[in-house]
């Protein structure tokens, strides 16, 4: 009786498992997605982020000229 | 005009006030005696941002304590743009599960460019090691405001960041956050009276699966601050900072952390005079600390730390120069 139970159960989940595969496919395709994009991101940021900075502070008014850049006066 | 008309009048309170000498401490009183008859329940005013409901106790009893050698150069190219050098030489407190503290000898250099504009605030902060520090605030409406926040290093999953959208109505103010490790946050803060503010936030972690939910209340006045806050992750803290006069003020704080049963409560100065600013704090754990900044010249800054730790015998000194805004 343990056995049907155990039996009936296994089926019920093979069934569902199945149902869910395609189902959990489109997810786990959308979080791998997400995740690589996640990754580009953050390295884009990290390399990107300061010259960013530096390149929206150049081009505001009043311009500063490239030299003030890099010396300390 | 006639000396008998004075003496009639003065039994009520004349609006006009009874001597000279009083007459220049007197009118913002009179203000307050008049305003709890024209409080305007529709029209109250906006209360502090959630997260700084106990800034005036923060700013007085955390300074950036430090220990080492600490020099920071700031260079504005523009009004709105500048650059930032800094170097620190020293020992820098490694968290540590034991009650021994674990000092590891640290020394850095670190760039950082702030782009400021009104709307938009960009700063970011690069160490030699390689982490990345960024904060970004842009207004995207006049009351709808996007904080990022974050901390980025090359080992992997150590970064963090927080994405923070502030909406700001009239009389209150809500905010939501999101976080790495499926970390969501909200927060709402509500004005009751001109003076008193009730607030409350709930977060939730997705990895851990937990979950909190915090009550905070915040009443000021011109010459005082109180604040109180229960979380329950069991922690309560209050705060009380008084205004003595335009220079002084001190504060004092309680923290309970009911799972850890750990007590705290300090008691700090702040002096904030022309030519420096003198900080310090008493703990009941036993800590005494200072911190002084004090202005040499115009846009040079000399700055003493100190702390000093009587029941872990653990002395921290520190010094340095700032230079620049």
């Amino acid at each position: 009786m343990a056995s049907k139970a155990s039996l009936k159960g296994k089926g019920k989940a093979g069934k569902g498992s199945k149902a869910s595969e395609e189902g959990s496919s489109a997810a786990k395709c959308v979080k791998e997605w997400s995740t690589w994009a996640m990754k580009k991101a953050k390295v884009i940021t990290h390399y990107g982020f300061i010259p960013l900075i530096i390149v929206i502070g150049m081009n505001s008014e009043p311009k500063p000229q490239l030299y003030q850049l890099l010396s300390p006066v | 005009m006639g000396s008998s008309v004075s003496h009639a009048a003065a039994p009520p309170p004349p609006p006009s006030p009874p001597a000279v000498g009083l007459a220049v401490a007197l009118p913002p009183k009179q203000d307050e005696k008049a305003e709890p008859k024209n409080v305007d329940w529709l029209n109250l005013p906006c209360p502090v941002p959630f997260e700084e409901i106990q800034r005036e106790a923060l700013m007085s009893l955390k300074p950036e304590l430090f220990e080492g050698l600490r020099f920071d150069f700031t260079k504005g190219l523009n009004q709105r743009f500048s650059l930032s050098h800094s170097i620190f030489m020293g020992s820098m407190e490694v968290p540590s599960q034991s009650s021994d503290t674990f000092k590891v000898p640290t020394a850095h250099y670190e760039f950082g460019a702030n782009f400021l504009d009104p709307k938009l605030m960009l700063v970011g902060r690069v160490l030699t090691d390689g982490r990345l520090n960024a904060r970004v605030k842009c207004d995207l409406t006049d009351n709808l405001t996007l904080k990022i926040n974050a901390q980025l290093t090359n080992e992997p999953h150590f970064s963090q960041g927080m994405f923070n959208f502030d909406y700001k109505g009239t009389d209150y103010r809500t905010q939501f956050q999101i976080g790495n490790n499926a970390f969501y946050g909200a927060n709402y803060i509500q004005s009751i009276s001109p003076h008193l503010s009730l607030g409350t936030e709930i977060f939730w972690l997705g990895h851990q699966r937990k979950s909190g939910i915090g009550f905070a209340a915040r009443y000021n006045t011109d010459k005082m601050v109180a604040t109180g806050q229960v979380a329950s992750t069991g922690i309560v803290a209050l705060s009380y900072v008084q205004k003595i006069s335009e220079k002084v003020s001190l504060a004092s704080d309680f923290m309970y952390n009911h799972l850890t049963q750990d007590v705290t409560s300090s008691f700090g100065y702040d002096y904030i005079l022309r030519q420096c600013r003198l900080r310090g704090k008493l703990d009941s754990n036993g800590v005494v600390a200072a911190f002084l900044e004090e202005r040499l010249n115009m846009g040079v800054n000399f700055i003493l730390s100190a702390e000093v730790d009587h029941r872990k015998k653990d002395y921290k000194f520190g010094f340095g120069m700032t230079v620049g805004e």
